[in-house]
């Protein structure tokens, strides 16, 4: 894939971030450049954000480009829009960071279409706990706006995987709004492939904006996120370790699968672990009970875990809507980031990182035969 | 008239000592019942073969990790006996479910118990359960309403069992501490407590204090349907309820009545087109996505509220904090209501959506 350098040019934001990116969206709808805008917006009671694809160019002055919660990744929500193959009409889709990952991993999983969709994201300063912002909106709206009003950003109310994301900046996507500008009342945007380009060359934009400064802004949140991110690490690793200790750490898990519903990554239909195969019949049951002298319900607790931890560990994002969907508040997205580290290193792969890398298990190096034919002699002896 | 059997025990104790009783003499095969799984109040549904097992047996602990009525059913039928301790819900969503064809009662020994209602699963993961069981059983025995357990719990009527084979009498029992008292109702319950040590006599199940903790509970049921005030506001007071659903469908995996292994709204068939999606955005102006928030809503209540047990999962499982379960009530009570029908209450009955009668059809040539 051709490589391609960032640019940027400066936006006024006088009337602040949102409306400033609003505003930019909206005349490119305006131009016709796009037919859609996806975008969050309030719900009719106020107290929550749904996604919405918008061509009425009025109905975008009540979105929320950077909404104080994510109930829906953002990629399962384009998921319901292209998953039988790509439309007709050309949409912006404005997301987090770790939306655009999942929205490349879905990609290539043929679970989303993006050819005629331009990503377009965001800094993202994280998103709260969905919990803490039903329990009342208002207030998630104060804290949220504190949160990025700072000179450095303070994310302590933002979610648990938030606090510790290294990748809140630049995805891979088309467009980015640097909102890590120091300068007043402005904000960066920048050019990240060609599609992105298109569109500063439709607006007629230069790109010769300096960005120094927002990159080292960008790179000293990163330091303190990746400094957070070995804590937690540090935190969980005893946590997973073990039967035992996954034992203990889901030994108030109730089977729900909300988990698994709510992960963009979790694509199947129908979970294997929902599945008719994974029903053993009353004989089995009875059968294993006698041999325990008891058996746990919901059946196979940890097996569905780690089940889900082989199946999509590879392409976690990191999106944390797994603990915010768990009834019974196990950190599940802090336990999964942990997980995914170590299977994502050990292929030297990052989820949703770069749209033309093939998923490690998709396809096959000559080398792996070979080492395969090393394993098979050395056990021949 | 039923069967008492008196055990010089507390409740909880009687009953473990009745399981273990049963185990021991081979009388089942399992005990299915609620156990403590660790030191910091996790509890899980057992399915328990060794009477050594039993020693972590909680039977009657106000906790529901699960609808038992919906694992019982899923593993049935089942060729040797099983005694199950499980709550009054719960045993009226197995009903349900075997009438639905999804499962079998026989050789189930099924024992309940009038309840005082369950915590929410909050109370668990703060490990709060053993701080408020005190003042929680002292509401028991007072035919009172506890102020901890769920919302769903404190509007429910239907908390003594209507078909177990045995009862332990809970709900105003002045001595659960010291005394556990085990109505025998069917001839299933007498044949399997035979030869148990207790003293035996006859009396009717029932008391004024189970009476007064009714009216006390209908009161909550019409302030917890006054609360989320939707039977009158349409389609946009269900908008204002659902909007911030998030579309785990959570809800119906843990339902026991939806028993489908693959939900509708999850099929082929609600994959939308992206060209229709399309010409609606171009139609509408903006289009929520995923679609179809209200329709899995409204859809679910037809498919499944008609059997709606109140169990309340519903509610405890909504990371939108959605009040489902009292919405889910009051539509399958005014709908059962008109076809005199109560979810669990007999296993011969039909449920009136699957059957017709030949004078509704005159009605339906008549319009």
């Amino acid at each position: 894939m051709e490589s391609f350098s960032t640019k940027g040019t400066k936006i006024s934001a006088e009337n602040g971030f949102r409306n400033a990116m609003l505003g930019f969206l909206k005349d490119l709808l305006s131009k016709g450049f796009f037919d859609g805008i996806f975008v969050p917006i309030k719900v009719p009671a106020g107290d929550s954000y749904a996604w919405v694809l918008i061509q009425d160019k009025s109905v975008l002055d009540d979105a929320n480009p950077i909404a104080p919660v994510m109930p829906v990744q953002g990629a399962k929500a384009l998921k319901s829009l292209t998953r039988r193959g790509k439309g007709n009409l050309r949409i912006a889709a404005i997301m987090r960071p770790c939306e655009i990952r999942a929205s490349i991993e879905l990609s290539k999983l043929n679970q989303v279409n993006l050819e005629n969709i331009t990503l377009v994201s965001y800094d993202c300063p994280g998103a709260l706990p969905l919990s803490d912002y039903i329990e009342n909106p208002k207030e998630g709206e104060k804290s949220f706006d504190f949160s990025f009003s700072g000179e450095v950003w303070d994310d302590e109310a933002t979610k648990p995987v938030c606090q510790m994301c290294d990748h809140f900046s630049l995805p891979a996507c088309d467009l980015h709004f640097g909102l890590l500008v120091s300068e007043e009342k402005s904000i960066f945007l920048i050019s990240n492939s060609e599609k992105g380009k298109r569109v500063f060359d439709e607006m007629k934009m230069d790109c010769s904006e300096d960005l120094s400064n927002w990159e080292s802004k960008v790179a000293e949140i990163k330091k303190r996120k990746e400094k957070k991110k070995a804590e937690t690490f540090k935190e969980i690793q005893p946590m997973v370790e073990g039967f035992d200790n996954l034992l203990d750490t889901f030994a108030n898990c109730i089977g729900c699968h909300n988990c698994q519903s709510v992960c963009p990554i979790c694509y199947c239909r129908q979970c294997y672990f929902d599945s008719e195969v994974s029903k053993p019949t009353s004989d089995f049951i009875l059968l294993k009970a006698e041999k325990r002298g008891g058996l746990s319900f919901p059946l196979d607790k940890i097996m569905f875990h780690t089940g889900r931890m082989s199946h999509m560990s590879l392409s976690c994002v990191s999106c944390g809507l797994c603990t915010d969907a768990c009834p019974v508040s196990i950190p599940v997205a802090k336990i999964f980031s942990y997980v995914a580290d170590k299977t994502q290193r050990a292929f030297e792969y990052k989820a949703g990182e770069n749209a033309g890398e093939a998923l490690p298990m998709r396809e096959f190096k000559l080398d792996e035969i070979q080492g395969i034919r090393e394993l098979v002699d050395s056990a021949e002896g | 008239m039923d069967k008492l059997v008196k055990i010089d025990e507390s409740s909880e104790r009687g009953i473990v000592n009745f399981l273990k009783f049963l185990l021991e003499n081979k009388k089942v095969s399992g005990v299915f019942t609620l156990r403590k799984t660790n030191t910091n109040g996790s509890v899980d549904y057992g399915l328990i073969t060794e009477t050594s097992g039993l020693d972590d047996a909680i039977p009657l602990h106000p906790l529901m990790p699960a609808n038992a009525g919906q694992i019982l059913s899923r593993f049935t039928p089942v060729k040797k006996p099983i005694a199950a301790v499980i709550k009054p819900c719960e045993l009226h969503a197995f009903v349900e479910l075997v009438k639905r064809t999804q499962g079998t009662l026989d050789n189930f020994l099924l024992i309940s118990y009038s309840c005082g209602g369950a915590f929410p699963f909050k109370a668990t993961v703060q490990n709060n359960v053993d701080k408020l069981l005190p003042d929680y059983w002292k509401t028991v025995s007072n035919g009172e309403v506890s102020r901890e357990i769920r919302p769903t719990c404190k509007g429910c009527e239907y908390f003594v069992p209507m078909n177990a084979d045995i009862t332990i009498s809970l709900i105003g029992e002045k001595n659960l501490d010291t005394e556990c008292r085990m109505f025998l109702h069917t001839d299933k319950g007498k044949t399997f407590a035979e030869g148990f040590n207790g003293t035996l006599s006859e009396e009717k199940f029932g008391s004024s204090l189970i009476d007064s903790l009714l009216t006390r509970r209908k009161t909550e049921k019409e302030k917890l349907f006054t609360e989320v005030g939707i039977q009158d506001a349409g389609l946009d007071g269900m908008i204002d309820v659902f909007g911030k659903c998030i579309g785990c469908h959570g809800c119906s995996r843990v339902c026991p009545i939806c028993y489908c292994i693959l939900c509708d709204f999850e099929s082929h068939k609600y994959d939308d087109n992206v060209t229709i999606l399309e010409k609606e955005l171009v139609h509408k102006g903006a289009i929520r996505l995923p679609p179809d928030t209200i329709l899995y809503q409204i859809g679910r209540l037809i498919h499944m509220s008609f059997s709606c047990v109140g169990c309340g999962l519903c509610a405890e499982v909504c990371p939108a904090n959605i009040p489902v379960s009292t919405i889910f009530m009051k539509t399958g009570g005014e709908t059962a209501k008109i076809f005199e029908y109560i979810p669990g209450k007999d296993v011969e009955e039909p449920i009136p959506v699957m059957i017709f009668k030949k004078e509704e059809l005159t009605e339906i040539g008549e319009d």
